[in-house]
């Protein structure tokens, strides 16, 4: 018990630590790597929300990407009608993408496999589309979502982008050491014992639906905050921002990361966004066409996923972990 | 009553393609129990072959079987190189649910790549064979062009071909068993292997010819990121869904009634409204048969 303690204990130093370390980033880098950085905070918090659902309870979500605009959608109605500060319109978008997710957690706790992928995938195909239909949602273009001028106590030369790193990792860390902690709790010993032996577990007296649902609950909330942080960085909520291959960018960084570990999802995250960094240094160093330049990135991603998904199905870092223990 | 008929006739042309995507889909979830995203691509694919025959010999009627060899030929070549593979390696622990769902959307995203490398990312124009003029009724227009006729022929001939070869040919058997129980099959001296990936080669045939009928039915036009082929991927896969991934019969109904009710929605409400229809139809279906509108088995339990 007083081990456990200690290692929470040192675990939040370790956040606190990489927090200090990260704002001493955010003051040496050029502007566009710290928007960079904001938008790797935002995969973090997305992808985070697919290893847990995958991988800590066993169900598959091809459809976090309307989750995203849940979240997206709620903050800006709540900024923009009510004038909330950001910090509430934030957490009106987690309340708000977990209602959602607990709705479709119900569904998704009586289907298996192909099934539950199959409907994730029709609500990422048909939630954004909705906002045509109603008109307070903005239509084709959307809503606003502003969050505002950075501070004057912070100084003149304090940029937009630099404000929104600071909003999007600070949310990022707090929400990874509120998951870490979770996943460490009596909760996250029941999603894996659901994952593993869903029939041991209800013998064990675990109510197996309860905890899918409580799973795809969390998971949506997570969406719904990585959505806000998305729409916090284009500054705006559009059906546009959300479609079917976010989602699958989603699920991409998942496996990247390594679905079986929280551990890892740093690497799905800065992948997703150094990828087409990559292609472009290399098209620009090699001059190559136009075809070329539109298709590598996709390459990439795809040729990146397909090769871990054959030799490294459970990620690197579970990869290495393996690699040790022998 | 002129509207109600053209909406059936528009349902039931949509509904028709959908079948093939769908029927393609079973095809590949019984022979390896794989969720096959990538047919969209694949069905994409075939039908950029299907363009450059076009652009040599003029002519849809070549076009078309060649496009549907094509998509026989790369399907069974995916079967050959990456889903053995991936049966090898990833067949445990919790990566094993979803493995082949993401091999099959990377599947996707390389065939994407490549058409834009080797077609660019332009809108290709696809010419349409017959005219897509409606024929007339009195005074009004039917939703029902000689175009039209022909793909619903089509398809029912290609649906039918496909269920006298499983329920009458011995084929027809070795796949159906393979699908029951390989190990059993594989003692009863069928090649489990290679009847895995002539089930993979049918649906590539399939997914073809129903990219090929899609993209003249719809605007003609051929991309990479076309409309039709998002739609392809949705619709086909959620019919498939609908109709309970294990029987083609399903897959049929399930296109045709996803197709109709589509329509309708299209024609009577809003056509904003329609993917999200498609989901609340899935969803209704799923939770009154989780297993699709033809299972065999029981209702899986939480």
């Amino acid at each position: 018990m007083h081990k456990l303690k200690s290692n929470n204990i040192s675990r939040l130093i370790g956040f606190v630590v990489f927090g200090i370390f990260l704002l001493y980033l955010s003051n040496t880098i050029d502007e566009l790597r710290v928007y960079q950085g904001a938008t790797v905070a935002m995969y973090v918090v997305a992808i985070s929300s697919i290893i847990l659902l995958t991988g800590y309870s066993g169900q598959v979500s091809l459809g976090h990407g309307a989750l995203l605009a849940v979240g997206g959608y709620g903050a800006a109605l709540v900024r923009n009608n009510l004038h909330a500060p950001v910090w509430l319109s934030f957490a009106a978008a987690v309340l708000i993408a977990a209602l959602c997710g607990a709705l479709l957690g119900v569904t998704a706790a009586r289907l298996s496999g192909p099934y539950l992928a199959g409907t994730t995938l029709a609500l990422a195909v048909g939630l954004p589309s909705i906002a045509n239909q109603f008109k307070f949602l903005g239509g084709e273009q959307g809503l606003i979502f502003d969050i505002g001028l950075p501070p004057a106590s912070l100084g003149e030369t304090f940029s937009q982008y630099k404000w929104f790193f600071w909003i999007a990792a600070l949310t990022a860390l707090i929400a990874m050491w509120w998951l870490q902690n979770l996943l460490r709790s009596r909760y996250g010993r029941i999603w894996r014992a659901v994952r593993t032996q869903s029939v041991a577990a209800e013998l064990a007296g675990i109510n197996v639906a309860r905890a899918k649902i409580l799973a795809f609950t969390v998971s949506a909330g997570l969406a719904g905050l990585a959505g806000a942080l998305l729409s916090m960085t284009i500054s705006t909520v559009s059906p546009g921002a959300f479609p079917l291959s976010l989602s699958f960018a989603l699920a991409t960084g998942a496996v990247l990361s390594g679905v079986t570990t929280l551990g890892g999802v740093m690497i799905g995250a800065v992948t997703l966004v150094a990828i087409p960094e990559i292609a472009d240094a290399l098209t620009q160093r090699f001059g190559a066409s136009e075809n070329v330049i539109n298709s590598l990135p996709g390459l990439m991603v795809s040729g990146l996923l397909i090769v871990v998904v054959l030799f490294v199905p459970n990620g690197p870092v579970e990869q290495i972990r393996h690699r040790r223990k022998k | 009553m002129i509207q109600l008929l053209n909406t059936l006739l528009i349902g039931i042309t949509a509904g028709s393609i959908y079948s093939l995507m769908a029927i393609a889909m079973v095809l590949v979830w019984r022979s390896t129990r794989v969720v096959n995203f990538a047919q969209a691509g694949m069905a994409l694919l075939s039908t950029y072959f299907g363009y450059e025959v076009i652009q040599l010999t003029h002519s849809y009627w070549i076009a078309l079987p060649v496009a549907m060899l094509a998509g026989a030929v790369v399907a069974s070549a995916i079967e050959l190189i990456i889903m053995r593979l991936l049966l090898k390696h990833s067949s445990q622990g919790a990566i094993a649910s979803i493995a082949p769902i993401i091999a099959t959307l990377g599947l996707l995203g390389l065939i994407k790549s490549v058409i834009g490398y080797f077609w660019g990312n332009q809108d290709l124009s696809l010419e349409s064979p017959l005219s897509n003029v409606g024929f007339t009724l009195g005074s009004d227009t039917l939703a029902i062009s000689p175009l039209k006729l022909f793909i619903i022929i089509a398809v029912a001939f290609l649906v039918l071909t496909l269920s006298f070869i499983f329920q009458k040919t011995n084929l027809g058997l070795a796949l159906r068993a393979s699908a029951y129980s390989p190990e059993i099959s594989r003692l009863a001296g069928i090649k489990v292997d290679l009847v895995r990936t002539i089930g993979w080669a049918l649906a590539g045939a399939a997914g073809g010819a129903a990219g090929m009928l899609q993209t003249a039915n719809g605007t003609g036009t051929l991309s990479p990121d076309s409309l039709e082929f998002s739609l392809l991927l949705a619709f086909g896969f959620i019919a498939a869904v609908i109709g309970g991934l294990d029987s083609l019969v399903g897959a049929v109904i399930g296109a045709l009634v996803l197709g109709l009710v589509l329509a309708f929605v299209l024609t009577y409400i809003g056509g904003s409204l329609v993917f999200i229809t498609a989901f609340v139809l899935l969803l209704v279906i799923l939770l009154i048969r989780p297993g699709g509108i033809i299972s065999q088995k029981a209702g899986r339990r939480a």
